[in-house]
């Protein structure tokens, strides 16, 4: 009587409340375009192309230091839906996918302790 | 002592599974898209059937389902008359291809540049994925609606399969007609393999086999029932075929013996297609479900774990998920 080869489990099925697709997945966090990809005019012409590398070390330097700036002070994030919080800055992750905050005020209420995902913010501001 | 296949069933659709493709070996491993009736295709790893995400958009069921050979894009074909372009690593929709009928096929280049459409408007078409404003390139031909096209001999070439009972080859370039094949009954399926150039086809209850540049046949067996599908191992050694009867089966290439018959879809079986390692393979049913089967069974592999009798009862055993055997209707 020949016995059915033994499973470790059974295929994962899909999450109800999501797409799927998980962001933090080692090969979307590999392949997803999280950058700007180079402009058409720098393809073809090096010296362009230096350019933009050189602005765009300057725009990441500057939010770099942007973000550590904004360590321990109030800060205001506009949400999607129109949701506006505010919080206080702790840190971001080194993919910058998710900010850890104190004391978000939310419309439903102050959480103390939360991870706002990066992707949700639209804007934010605060005072230098 | 004998091991019998377990399936796994991989749920999530409600409704009929028509098409289903793998991606290459990839460093994340392998792929497999699923279209379904329902207007939501998945995409799930490929060796344990997990679910990883689903493509939202069409408004109508998906007839036709790809992916690239890295799977970092994935295409479908719709009956709301649109073929579209997904990014597979985040699930966004790229691209909206709009045709004047439903799309049934979509195919890749192996460069991913160039995207293969073909449907019920009977025309086939190539869009530069580059330039995706720019209007297709169009060949006509066929008499009735489109089931099948794909890209052959290293892209030169195209094969379709429509419901005129006709199977041509075209030259990519000049659009014409290379050859055509002419059958008795509507083709139910076409794979194609590159390696070796080979062109399984199912009509009937026949799966025929062809070589994919000259068309000539090389060799056909006859299954117990009428077929929808067939799919030939990467090294040629066997294939396995589903259809109207709920089963898959298994046939040596090289004797065309029939070699096993496994039961498990509660409908008939659409499509089934292996893996690109060939370790196992995967059907598409009218009862909503994928099942994973494996081609050695008893192997570790993916879910499937292999139990030497010296193993069992073994106080620090793994916990093992034995699944109860299918309750015969």
């Amino acid at each position: 009587m020949a016995t059915p080869v033994p499973v470790l489990r059974l295929p994962k099925g899909p999450d109800p409340n999501s797409r799927g697709f998980d962001p933090n997945s080692p090969r979307f966090i590999a392949l997803c375009r999280t950058s700007i990809s180079t402009s058409a005019a720098s393809e073809l012409d090096p010296e362009e192309l230096q350019k933009e590398q050189h602005a765009r070390s300057v725009l990441r330097e500057k939010f770099l230091r942007c973000l550590f700036a904004m360590t321990n002070k109030q800060v205001y994030f506009n949400l999607h839906e129109k949701v506006k919080v505010e919080a206080t800055f702790g840190a971001s992750d080194i993919d910058v996918l998710n900010f850890q905050v104190s004391d978000l005020h939310t419309p439903i209420g102050v959480q103390k302790e939360a991870l706002i995902r990066s992707r949700d913010v639209i804007s934010c501001h605060f005072d230098v | 002592m004998a091991m019998r296949q377990t399936p796994l069933t991989c749920s999530g659709h409600t409704r009929p599974v028509v098409d289903l493709a793998f991606s290459g070996i990839t460093p994340y491993g392998y792929f497999l898209i699923s279209a379904c009736k329902d207007g939501k295709p998945m995409l799930r790893q490929g060796d344990t059937g997990d679910w990883i995400g689903t493509f939202l958009g069409h408004k109508g069921a998906v007839w036709g389902a790809t992916l690239n050979s890295d799977a970092t894009k994935a295409a479908t074909a719709a009956a709301d008359f649109t073929a579209k372009v997904w990014d597979a690593v985040s699930g966004d929709e790229v691209l909206t291809l709009a045709h004047k009928h439903i799309v049934k096929t979509v195919t890749f280049t192996q460069d991913s540049n160039c995207l293969l459409t073909g449907g019920n408007d009977k025309l086939l078409r190539i869009y530069d994925l580059s330039s995706p404003d720019t209007a297709p390139q169009e060949i006509a031909g066929h008499t009735s609606a489109i089931k099948k096209a794909l890209w052959c001999n290293d892209d030169k070439q195209i094969l379709s399969a429509a419901e005129d009972k006709t199977i041509r080859l075209w030259d990519r370039n000049s659009t014409e007609v290379v050859k055509t094949l002419t059958f008795d009954a509507s083709v139910s399926s076409m794979e194609y393999m590159a390696d070796g150039e080979i062109l399984v086809i199912t009509y009937g209850k026949t799966i025929a086999f062809y070589n994919a540049l000259s068309l000539d046949l090389i060799k056909a067996v006859e299954a117990p029932a009428p077929i929808s599908s067939a799919s030939l191992h990467p090294e040629k050694d066997f294939f396995v075929a589903g259809g109207e009867d709920f089963k898959l089966y298994k046939f040596d290439y090289s004797t065309k013996e029939e070699l096993e018959s496994y039961k498990g879809h509660f409908g008939p079986v659409h499509c089934v297609r292996f893996s690109p390692d060939g370790e196992l393979y995967a059907s598409g049913s009218e009862d909503g479900t994928l099942r994973l089967w494996q081609t050695a069974v008893g192997k570790t592999y993916g879910l499937w774990k292999c139990v030497l009798p010296e193993d069992l009862g073994t106080e620090n055993s793994e916990q093992l998920y034995t699944v109860p055997p299918e309750i015969k209707a």
